[in-house]
């Protein structure tokens, strides 16, 4: 067994303490914000003379199910009940031992956004497999860091592949098409979960039609009333969105043969011209919206102080569920223009696995265990977002959608076919979920977006250097005050507060200056 | 070795090495090259010719000129009516000013976001407004105490013969009173304006979605741009050098104004 040389990680997690430093160190006098949050959650170490294998899993916070539910909230499936007593991590390392006899030892840690985890891999910390959204593990797989999956990953014969036995058929297709550098997703990603984003609506208020276009976000009729999202990438596509919606929404576009393929591309436009467009764009939308929030949204819904919403579809479920529970109804809509779909994927690193097959096995088993259908409705229930795995032959995770969603017997109901996420070979037509129509403007909508949804869904790469840098430029300009704007007046009062300083100033020089 | 006084110090000396020294080390590198490791000056005229960051610098100013300016109109009339009154149970107010501080800071500011909601109909339309408020709340009792502990200091025999030799209240508060003051009124301002350049977490609880230096810093480590935030956060570190210059200057000043008297 390959290990990791001693110096190697002291010598990383030093510099991680002085970066961290210099971190703190800028931000002197002032508070310093969310830092880079990582709280390893040790699991128990047995002293046993065979050396437990090391994996050290890095996932995005509240992402994985922590166990430790009440006895009420067993879900009762067909296929049998589920509950989360331990954590998924205890779980693994449990059932790790019991399948193939070794010894494991998960390090867990958590990242609060793409980029944090960027910088702090960047800095020299070493994770053998994490959990990011599609853009960044197509920049780690662009960048060399990432370890192909094992041909033995892909094996549906062995019955502990429950990734590759169990994966929607739907999201399979899209991490084969998709391909960088020349290689499909699918060789170094294995999925987590996914969603599309959209706007939570408050329906007394906000009407369905008013709610499904990005041009909700500069609708003066929703003046100060409306959230978007604090964050380059996904304020960049709902101002394409917007500004291209004339076009997006025409006929002759939706029925072109390859729309598919052209989506993708206006939604993916960083042209300097476009940039430049989304700037202006983003600067009005900057003095019609509520606030540029990352989480208080949710709540800010609920006590009414905004009407709409951008959320992704998960966060979007457990908005809904949120406020639905405080009596509140609150709706999900999607875009006419166009959705972005978005994945969260497992990727081993290679500065993590470094050729050790012990490592690696476990890593991939650690995927294929939160893939196993039981476990995926315990993270679906404990996250609130919907998982890339359908369950093939095993309908536990469309039953649960069905015991979330179906209608009760005495209420109207509709039809609402998902068999474009759940079809199997030779049982088409057969998941399909008996709703009420009100779930199929909330919940459901959000948690399994219809057909016509998924077609305008396009994915946001992986821009390169020159393309980020140029956006990451765009967003500050739109979040900084211009000097060109300060009043007359303003430049007044800074003289005048100037001169004063200065005039202060020299009076104590002088001052100082008689007395010595 | 002989252990001596001075080895006491030793503690305090590995901590200035490891976290004020080796920190600002790594700053003024990153600051003055770009991605390649090669010495570079873009970043610093880069900061000096951009609207952008100029107009920041220009807003933080100004937020933290007038959140210091409140803070010092309500601060010394507090700290002036507490230290001059006679009563007995003086330093349980001092300690009413001082109690939101021993109260979580995200706590209060939800809770302020709240009230100001109720005042305002819909915080997002007066975003300074609520910058300033949110600062004021969060650093007023940095102000008081040291305004407070220098007034209760002062030794009345002196405003007494002011009186004496015939200065009326009015004289006597802005000839002798308010000038010996001065020390406390330097450190108070000094410990409100610096971090209000900085406290962007204020300004994202209140929705302020305007970005100051603290926010803009942290912008640019998020796009990965260590060289451009490093050379920000030098600037900066500049400003509270010849600020903390300028201060400490003058309360020597006021010391020694004290002593002549």
């Amino acid at each position: 067994m390959l290990k990791p040389s001693k110096n190697g990680t002291l010598s990383g997690g030093i510099r991680t303490a002085l970066c961290a430093l210099a971190l703190a160190g800028a931000c002197a006098g002032g508070a310093i914000g969310g830092a880079l949050t990582a709280g390893p959650l040790q699991a128990e170490a047995a002293d046993k003379e065979d050396k437990p294998i090391i994996l050290r899993v890095c996932n995005w916070e509240e992402y994985i199910d922590l166990g430790d539910w009440d006895e009420e909230e067993t879900i009762e499936l067909d296929s049998g009940d589920i509950i989360g007593e331990n954590s998924m991590v205890e779980d693994f390392e449990e059932w790790y031992e019991e399948t193939y006899g070794r010894q494991v030892k998960v390090e867990y840690s958590t990242f609060g956004t793409n980029e944090d985890l960027y910088n702090m891999l960047t800095l020299g910390d070493e994770y053998d497999l994490v959990c990011p959204s599609e853009y960044m593990i197509m920049k780690l797989m662009r960048e060399g860091q990432t370890v192909p999956l094992s041909d033995h990953f892909f094996d549906p014969s062995d019955e502990n592949n429950y990734y590759i036995k169990g994966v929607s058929p739907y999201i399979k297709r899209v991490f084969d098409e998709h391909e960088i550098e020349g290689e499909p997703w699918s060789r170094y990603a294995a999925g987590y979960m996914w969603g599309v984003t959209g706007i939570v609506y408050n329906p007394e208020i906000v009407t369905r039609e008013e709610a499904s276009t990005w041009k909700i976000l500069d609708n003066p009729k929703f003046n100060r009333q409306v959230t978007i999202k604090d964050n380059v990438r996904d304020s960049y596509f709902a101002a394409v969105g917007a500004l291209k919606a004339d076009l997006l929404t025409s006929e002759a576009f939706r029925n072109d043969p390859d729309y598919a393929g052209k989506l993708e591309n206006e939604m993916n436009d960083t042209s300097p011209e476009m940039i430049a467009k989304v700037q202006d764009y983003l600067q009005e939308v900057k003095d019609n919206v509520y606030s540029f929030e990352t989480d208080s949204g949710k709540a800010d819904m609920i006590t009414g102080k905004v009407v709409a919403n951008y959320q992704w579809s998960g966060d979007g479920v457990y908005s809904l569920d949120q406020a639905a529970e405080d009596d509140f109804d609150l709706a999900f809509a999607v875009p006419e223009e166009s959705t972005n779909i978005y994945f969260d994927g497992w990727v081993m690193l290679k500065n993590g696995i470094r050729d050790d097959a012990d490592k690696q096995h476990a890593a991939e088993a650690f995927i294929n265990f939160n893939s196993r259908p039981d476990n995926v409705v315990r993270n679906m229930y404990y996250i609130g977002y919907t998982s890339v795995i359908s369950g093939g032959d095993d309908p536990t995770v469309f039953e649960y959608a069905d015991y979330n969603y179906s209608a009760e017997e005495d209420e109207e109901t509709e039809e609402y076919d998902l068999g474009y996420f759940f079809d199997e070979e030779g049982k088409e037509g057969e998941y399909v979920i008996e709703a009420s129509p009100d779930m199929l403007e909330r919940q459901l909508y959000a948690a399994y977006p219809p057909d016509d949804v998924m077609r305008r869904s396009s994915i946001m790469t992986c821009f390169d250097e020159e393309q980020t840098a140029a956006i990451n430029q765009m967003w500050i300009n739109v979040r900084c005050y211009n000097i060109r704007k300060v009043p007359w007046w303003g430049w007044i009062i800074a003289a005048i507060v100037a001169a004063a300083t200065c005039y202060l100033a020299w009076i104590r020089i002088r001052e100082a200056r008689k007395k010595s | 070795m002989q252990f001596s006084r001075k080895n006491l110090g030793i503690p305090y000396f590995i901590f200035l090495l490891f976290f004020v020294v080796a920190p600002l080390i790594v700053l003024v590198f990153y600051a003055f090259t770009n991605g390649q490791g090669q010495f570079t000056l873009e970043n610093l005229t880069g900061f000096f010719t951009d609207a952008n960051t100029l107009g920041t610098l220009f807003y933080s100013l100004a937020v933290a000129f007038v959140t210091t300016a409140v803070c010092l109109l309500l601060a010394y009339p507090i700290a002036y009516i507490l230290a001059m009154s006679e009563i007995k149970t003086k330093s349980v107010i001092v300690m009413v000013f001082v109690l939101p501080m021993w109260i979580n800071f995200s706590l209060r500011i939800t809770a302020l976001k709240e009230v100001l909601t109720l005042l305002e109909g819909n915080l997002a339309r007066y975003p300074f407004l609520n910058a300033v408020v949110g600062i004021t709340y969060d650093f007023l009792p940095f102000m008081i105490l040291p305004i407070f502990t220098t007034l209760s200091k002062l030794d009345g025999s002196l405003r007494e013969a002011a009186m004496d030799l015939g200065a009326d209240k009015v004289q006597t508060f802005l000839q002798v009173t308010l000038p010996l003051s001065v020390p406390g009124i330097v450190s108070g301002v000094s410990m409100v304006f610096l971090p209000a350049m900085t406290n962007y977490v204020v300004l994202d609880m209140l929705y302020n979605s305007t970005y100051i230096m603290g926010s803009l810093i942290g912008s640019y480590f998020s796009a990965y741009n260590w060289h451009g935030g490093s050379m920000i956060a030098l600037i900066l570190l500049a400003i509270i050098c010849l600020f903390t210059l300028l201060t400490s200057d003058g309360e020597e000043t006021g010391e020694r104004g004290g002593a002549l008297l």
